[in-house]
């Protein structure tokens, strides 16, 4: 029986009142690679930042082969070795420094003797370069490499300290196929010799070449265990989803006329190319893992980046919009998600942020803006959705989350679309504004094609008349949203669909 | 309107109350201070500097920066100077030639930033150096006069024109006759202008949500690139309005970097940002700023103060300023949590 | 008495024109002039002054036949000194020091003088025996610019004055104003100020306009330089107080002419040198010490007084015309020989 390299239990962490790990449990087998999946939000990140020593739990307790660990910070959990190779590689590396001085830096940095002996350290660069199978100049600096290469340095840098944990956050969204075995073989190496592996991914393809065991964490706890020969794949996807049934009961319209119809679509090169039609008087929600070409799709839509191939139409017209401009013009909206990145705008106050995607509607001559037609459209699209506040001219900032996700889904829904896509509307809401966002987009959609992206299963559930899968960036599954096979869904979700029997 | 709290108060006015205090102070040392030519003379040392800050406020609305604003104003200085004097040609032609010379200035500025995404203090640090040496390559580094002899022996034969003079130097009837130069009126002019621009015109609004989270503006359907490039060559023009005035008041074309020129205009509208609790480039606060250092400056040489205790005067003017900014946008921050 | 002089040094010059230019057989090694090299290693280039002061340089050269490397340090002490080392290396024969920093230049001067260069420096002291200094005297620009006040308006009047300390030259002719103060209790100094903000001309005319405001009785304005000058006097004209308040300056340039020439100026005379003639001198200075001759530990180069009424009398338009009608301008009788061509003029 394998040994338990780290033991978490109960632990628990909160940024102010948002509570975001809530009583973790978990055991990491040494020789074992365990799978961590988790929607946005779920704590997989604020996890493996209490592990690496970036920010210690509130509560809890964490073992280290059986001794308490509690580190004071990174270069404490790399002294006890626990190393952790993060999404962004650059975190990992200093672009400016040669390799042999990268694979060394922890050493460096902890100082010891003034001067650096050259060779010497050519020389220890390679030994450890060589123990990962990294095969390149040491002398080379590491902005001139290859992202893949790249991350091998970070992992040989890592792997320096003889680790007994190694995190790994994502490896794999910026690598090409043949990188990816090549650290697939390096992380089989590592199991072998006895190293507990954490491996954070949302690719199903590199979860069943690698997992020994799949850890489903949600809303701050793990939501489910799979261990064993055969892993549930399907079931780890539903444990980090979730799909409790919805109290929102949905009443589907009769759809109008086609508004949007894209043929042979093709979102990234290796993709398989696909067809998608949207009505009006229509919500059809997308759902789909993170990285399954869901924004890649809005995007396409959006005008922000050409399609790879294929030809879309809008109301019968040719559509193909080069930017966002262009896209607004011809009547389709897109409501992006990470508000605070891509919506609020900080400096504004509501009704600024609400109108300002058509502040040329709401200005006379020489462009003066008509002030009593930009309050009167704010009061009105603070009323339609609901946002509560002192009035229109309060800061956007000084809104709860809720309500400044209500204000900037709002801004495209105070005009009339052809198209209106929302990319995670309900990203970061409590269920009060999601329930209210929903409401409103399912209210105005008559005259309207709707476009739902939501990673969450049960929010598509709540808001659309048709629910499509996406993976691999194509569509794989369409169902009317009535009585759906849950079942076959999450198996969509996964990319099991066309791999394993469908169940019963 | 919901009141505010003493420190609210502060913030908002505190600013505008220091200046109405200076100007006490100041009217009851030298009771000369208080008297319309006084008023005038402070907007008139104002006018170059508070028209190129109203240009740097541009740039900063989109969260960018213009180093070249000095250099431009020389340089429109000595082209001015060089069309007049050495090309005998008239005021109108120089004038139209030296708003073309800042808009062109501008739109490379604009283009190297935003096309080849040069950082914006790079690209304009660049072209200010450019322009400090490309002004003196026609003229071998001297100044320009009329009579100046000419690298090839000539004398130049031409003059600065009166009407462009006039620029400079005519006085408009205003209470008193001859009060009001011509310069004080560009300065309103422009201050209005570029007040109603910012705060009242859509293209204003959008502006101000570029440079408040560009990435929104953008998927908010705002053709961002256009609107950068269109501050960088409103600020161009502004600098070349400035130099243009310079060369009407010292009528001659003047070798000059023009550093002093970029440093007051861009504490002028730094200074700006404490006014009304703005915490943002705004015009009205660039105005109030330009005035509130020509405020100083006059008291003070009016008291005889020598120039270095005139620097570390504005010097701390500008901290306190930032001050209130920034404690300002600190409060906005714990409001947020 | 002053126009007297003037008047006797003018004479004088003409009558010297046609046979300086007459050079005699040179003494080594001039005899052969195109295989002497010199080197101007400057502090200081921006401006009228430094140009023109590199036209006399320039000139003097090229009648000489001598060739001229020039180094700009633009203000760098540091790298001023390095390009003296630079001139060392390139193994010229002689070396003009323009501007500079005493700390910086001293060690780098001895240094040439070591590698048996010959230094002349101008408006620096490299604190060394065997460096002539050339200068422009500075006291007597000033002494000359306060003599016209003083023979305009007497000896009692309101005073303005333009200084900026901890500027050798200005400090120099701070001195002078100070003495001629204490020598005339009558003149009563109610404003000092001065900027070297550039443009100069425009920061000086905002605070001019401040002190008349604050002391329109104001009768002389004493501005030791050029800009000053200029800023003072469009201070004066938007005042509209030309006619009360009369400027004197040191330093003069074209545009300087222009102004002083302006029908009502209240600018109404400058002391200066002619800074292409101490260019000049410079580069003789360093040839008689090439030959082997001794120019002197201190070589003055003397100013002239402009007035307004010599230039509307003479009908002087810009600096070229200036030096031609009024020769003690056009060359100064300093560091000659019978064997250095003048420049051609």
């Amino acid at each position: 029986m394998t040994s338990q390299a780290i033991t978490i239990r109960g632990l628990t962490k909160a940024f102010g009142r948002n509570a975001v790990l809530r009583g973790v449990d978990l055991d990491l087998p040494a020789g074992r690679v365990t799978v961590l999946m988790g929607a946005n939000g779920a704590g997989k990140s604020t996890l493996v930042k209490v592990l690496c020593g970036v920010h210690s739990a509130d509560a809890g307790e964490v073992r280290l082969d059986g001794m308490p660990f509690a580190p004071a910070g990174p270069a404490a959990a790399l002294r006890s070795g626990v190393v952790t190779v993060h999404q962004n590689i650059n975190d990992g590396v200093v672009p400016d420094l040669d390799v042999a001085s990268n694979l060394l830096l922890d050493a460096l940095a902890e100082g010891g003797g003034l001067f650096l002996n050259r060779r010497r350290m050519r020389a220890d660069a390679r030994r450890i370069a060589a123990a990962v199978g990294l095969e390149i100049d040491v002398t080379r600096p590491v902005a001139g490499l290859s992202l893949a290469d790249r991350q091998l340095v970070a992992i040989a840098r890592a792997m320096a300290h003889r680790p007994r944990l190694l995190i790994l956050d994502e490896p794999t969204s910026s690598l090409s196929l043949a990188e990816a075995q090549r650290l697939f073989a390096l992380i089989d190496r590592l199991r072998a010799e006895g190293v507990a592996i954490l491996y954070i991914s949302h690719r199903m393809s590199d979860i069943r070449r690698l997992a020994d065991r799949i850890v489903s964490m949600r809303d701050g706890q793990v939501s489910g265990l799979f261990e064993g020969p055969e892993l549930d794949y399907s079931g780890a996807v539903r444990a980090m989803l979730g799909h409790e049934i919805t109290e929102v009961d949905i009443t589907i319209p009769p759809r109008g006329a086609v508004m949007l119809q894209a043929r042979g679509l093709c979102l990234k090169p290796e993709a398989r190319p696909f067809d998608l039609t949207l009505h009006k008087n229509e919500v059809v929600a997308i759902t789909g893992l993170v990285g399954s070409g869901k924004s890649a799709l809005a995007s396409a839509l959006f005008g922000l980046e050409a399609p790879i191939s294929g030809e879309m139409r809008l109301d019968g017209m040719p559509f193909r919009p080069t930017n966002a401009g262009q896209a607004v013009a011809a009547g389709v909206f897109l409501a992006a998600k990470d508000r605070l990145i891509n919506a609020v705008i900080p400096g504004f106050d509501i009704q600024q942020n609400l109108t300002l995607p058509f502040t040329a509607r709401h200005s006379g001559p020489l462009s003066l803006i008509r002030r009593a037609a930009e309050r009167a459209a704010a009061e009105r699209a603070i009323a339609a959705m609901g946002v509560v506040c002192q009035g229109p001219r309060d800061g956007i900032l000084t809104l709860s989350g809720g309500n400044q996700q209500k204000v900037v889904v709002g801004r495209w829904m105070a005009e009339a679309s052809r198209l209106l896509i929302l990319d995670e509307p309900f990203q970061g809401v409590d269920i009060q504004a999601r329930r209210d966002i929903g409401r409103r987009i399912r209210a105005s959609a008559a005259e309207r094609a709707t476009l739902v992206l939501c990673a969450e299963i049960d929010e598509a559930l709540e808001v659309a008349d048709r629910i499509l899968v996406m993976s691999e960036h194509t569509i794989v599954g369409d169902h009317r949203n009535e009585s759906i096979d849950l079942a076959r869904l999450m198996a969509e979700v996964s990319g099991a669909a066309d791999k394993t029997k469908e169940p019963a | 309107m919901k009141s505010l709290s003493p420190t609210d108060l502060a913030i908002r006015y505190g600013f505008l109350l220091l200046m109405a205090g200076l100007i006490v102070v100041f009217s009851v040392l030298k009771p000369a201070f208080l008297s319309p030519q006084s008023a005038v003379f402070i907007l008139q040392s104002v006018a170059i500097t508070g028209i190129l800050a109203l240009g740097v406020t541009a740039t900063l609305v989109v969260d960018g920066f213009d180093l070249s604003i000095g250099a431009v104003a020389t340089s429109a200085m000595m082209l001015s100077a060089y069309v007049m004097v050495i090309w005998e040609m008239g005021a109108v032609t120089a004038v139209v030639l030296c708003l073309a010379m800042g808009a062109a200035v501008g739109l490379v500025n604009g283009l190297l930033i935003v096309k080849m995404r040069v950082p914006d203090l790079l690209a304009t640090l660049g072209m200010m150096f450019l322009l400090v040496g490309l002004q003196r390559i026609p003229t071998q580094g001297n100044s320009i006069s009329t009579g100046m002899v000419l690298p090839d022996g000539r004398t130049a034969g031409g003059a600065f024109a009166p009407e462009f003079l006039m620029l400079g130097r005519h006085r408009i009837d205003f209470i008193l006759p001859d009060l009001v130069p011509l310069s004080v009126v560009v300065l309103i002019v422009i201050a209005i202008v570029t007040w109603v621009f910012l705060e009242l015109t859509r293209h204003g609004r959008v502006m101000y949500a570029i440079g408040s989270n560009a990435q929104a503006a953008a998927l908010a359907g705002i053709n961002v690139a256009r609107y950068r490039v269109l501050a960088y060559v409103i600020s161009g023009v502004m600098a070349s309005i400035g130099g243009i005035l310079l060369s009407a008041r010292l009528g001659r074309g003047d070798v000059a970097s023009g550093n002093n020129l970029l440093l007051d205009s861009v504490a002028a509208a730094l200074i700006g940002f404490a006014v009304l609790g703005a915490a943002k480039p705004n015009a009205f606060g660039t105005a109030i700023g330009a005035l509130f250092v020509g405020i100083l400056l006059q008291g003070l040489t009016m008291l005889n103060a020598p120039y270095y205790t005139q620097d570390f005067i504005k010097g701390a003017v500008l901290v306190v300023a930032l001050v209130f900014t920034f404690a300002l946008s600190g409060r906005a921050g714990r409001g947020r949590a | 008495m002053i126009s007297r002089r003037t008047f006797a040094a003018l004479v004088t010059s003409v009558a010297l024109v046609p046979t300086l230019t007459l050079a005699q057989d040179a003494p080594a090694p001039f005899d052969n002039p195109g295989e002497v090299n010199i080197a101007l290693v400057r502090y200081l280039s921006t401006g009228d002054f430094f140009q023109a002061y590199l036209s006399g340089v320039e000139k003097q050269s090229a009648a000489l036949g001598v060739n001229l490397q020039v180094f700009d340090s633009r203000q760098d002490a540091a790298l001023q000194a390095d390009m003296v080392d630079q001139a060392i290396a390139l193994g010229v024969d002689g070396i003009i020091i323009q501007h500079g920093l005493t700390e910086s230049m001293k060690e780098a001067a001895q240094r040439a003088v070591d590698a048996g260069i010959k230094v002349v420096a101008f408006d620096v002291n490299v604190e060394n025996p065997a460096i002539p200094q050339i200068e422009q005297s500075d006291r007597d620009l000033a002494r000359l610019a306060l003599e016209a006040a003083i023979a305009d308006n007497g000896t009692e009047w309101v005073a303005g004055y333009v200084y900026v300390p901890g500027i050798a030259p200005l400090d120099r002719r701070d001195e002078t104003w100070k003495e001629v103060k204490a020598a005339n209790p009558g003149i009563n100094e109610v404003a000092m100020f001065g900027t070297l903000d550039n443009p100069i001309a425009n920061s000086v005319a905002n605070q001019a306009r401040s002190v008349l405001s604050a002391n329109p009785n104001i009768q002389v304005m004493f501005a030791p330089y050029d800009e000053f000058a200029k800023g003072v006097k469009i201070a004066v004209d938007e005042a509209g107080m030309s006619g009360q308040v009369s400027i004197y300056s040191a330093d003069v340039s074209t545009a300087d002419i222009q102004l002083m020439r302006e029908p009502g100026s209240s600018w109404k005379a400058t002391a200066a040198t002619n800074p292409a003639v101490v260019g000049e001198v410079s580069v003789r200075a360093l040839a008689l010490l090439l030959a082997g001759e001794n120019p002197g530990e201190s070589v003055i180069v003397p100013p002239t007084l402009i007035t307004q009424a010599m230039l509307n009398d003479l009908d002087i338009k810009n600096m070229e015309e200036l030096g031609a009608k009024l020769p003690a301008f056009a060359h100064a009788d300093v560091a000659t020989a019978p064997w250095i061509a003048l420049p051609p003029r």
